[in-house]
């Protein structure tokens, strides 16, 4: 009998997220359950913030990593990290269903802290959190109309053309305010010494 | 041919509509710096699920997860199709599993040249996870050999000694990590001790402060 506890199966844990994605393209089961241990939970985190209601947000990572298991032969490791894939999965879908759902969106994201569950108690985690503090920061150092631009893009689901809507701004404001915004972050994350092309996790890589 | 820098952000986004989403589809096929520049952003954008507040999953999410998938058994995959830009996740499948054993008899090797240790003194070696494996040797000596991330900016690796049957952990060196981690404790350990790998801010302290990365009992 397998040992299913999350993190416990010796034959995967020193696998890279490549090396357990590729195990997950040939059908191997506890590779995939590994990535959810690893993956399940920033993936959750990120559809309660978006959609938010827990059933529908465990419907999003469930499709998302449904998806991870189906397609995961046709992952293509030049385009970047499994659990940047994972992650924009789980948005995409979370955004699909907001967009869907016509539900109420969550704008800023102190307004939506109230939920917080008490943090998992996950080892595997340890680089998340050090990400996390690390993103949070970034953002924090990012000027009021970019931060603002990323939440509503990002967090709220506004298209762009919403977002012009929304913000009375021309769309092409929009499109370069967008892109100054996510530079800026990609300069910041890249002074805190996260690179987010690298992976979250620490295995091997 | 003109690139789609901005298009790209509001692609990572997912917050283009189908027109402009195809023009960067399209436009990355052919273009090498902007499909770098995509992907950059994409990672940029899956960051931010790091700014989400944290929350738990229900717990019977995974074991739904593990029977939509299928029978434990599974039939042999077909052949994964080839990617498009690139011919290495097959190697990445073999390599992997194999270099861990490859850095493992090699940290031995090298230990081995070092002292006096011959192989022979090896008494256990134990996965630890997330870091690779922790050798111990007859005398006491153990070394955490594997490959870590190196630690981010501001931030060090501390390896821990927890004695057997006590709960105190005992600080027993810091190390910066890297593909090629091989760190021997600054302390000895024996059997049935736990080895824990912290992630700790500034240059690592007497008590752990940061999270557990890795433990394990030899």
């Amino acid at each position: 009998m397998t040992d299913r506890r999350p993190g416990r199966d010796p034959s995967t844990e020193h696998l890279s997220d490549h090396g357990l994605l590729a195990l997950t393209a040939r059908g191997d089961r506890d590779a995939f359950a590994r990535l959810y241990d690893m993956y399940g939970g920033a993936a959750y985190a990120l559809a309660l913030r978006i959609v938010r209601d827990r059933e529908l947000s465990a419907d999003v990572v469930q499709d998302a990593f449904l998806t991870v298991w189906r397609q995961a032969s046709t992952f293509d490791p030049a385009r970047g990290q499994p659990s940047s894939w994972i992650l924009t999965l789980t948005h995409h879908k979370a955004v699909d269903t907001v967009r869907r759902e016509q539900r109420r969106r969550a704008e800023a994201l102190d307004e939506a802290r109230e939920s917080v569950d008490p943090a998992p108690a996950v080892e595997q985690q340890a680089w998340q959190s050090v990400a996390r503090d690390q993103v949070r920061s970034a953002m924090a150092k990012l000027p009021d109309p970019h931060r603002e631009v990323l939440e509503l893009a990002y967090f709220a689901g506004y298209s762009q053309s919403e977002l012009a809507e929304r913000l009375a701004l021309p769309i092409g404001t929009v499109k370069s305010r967008t892109f100054a915004a996510m530079t800026a972050l990609r300069e910041l994350l890249a002074q805190s010494g996260l690179n987010p092309e690298h992976e979250w996790n620490t295995s091997t890589s | 041919m003109e690139h789609v820098d901005e298009l790209i952000s509001g692609y990572a986004l997912h917050g283009l509509d189908a027109a402009d989403e195809r023009l960067v589809l399209e436009h990355v096929e052919t273009c090498e710096r902007c499909r770098v520049q995509l992907r950059e952003m994409e990672a940029v954008a899956a960051a931010l699920a790091f700014a989400a507040p944290q929350a738990e999953p229900p717990p019977e999410l995974r074991e739904r997860l593990l029977e939509a998938i299928g029978p434990e058994v599974v039939p042999s995959a077909p052949p994964p199709p080839r990617a498009r830009w690139s011919w290495w996740p097959r190697v990445s499948a073999v390599a992997v599993p194999v270099l861990g054993l490859a850095v493992i008899a090699l940290a031995v090797w090298n230990i081995s040249l070092r002292g006096d240790i011959k192989d022979a003194d090896v008494r256990s070696v134990a996965p630890i996870a997330n870091v690779g494996s922790v050798v111990s040797f007859g005398g006491g000596q153990a070394t955490v050999v594997g490959g870590l991330k190196p630690a981010p900016a501001g931030h060090t690796y501390e390896a821990w000694v927890i004695p057997k049957g006590e709960t105190v952990p005992q600080a027993a060196g810091t190390f910066a990590g890297g593909n090629d981690t091989s760190f021997t404790l600054t302390r000895n350990a024996s059997a049935g001790d736990m080895i824990v790998i912290t992630l700790e801010p500034g240059s690592g302290g007497p008590a752990p402060k940061g999270p557990v990365v890795g433990k394990t009992s030899i």
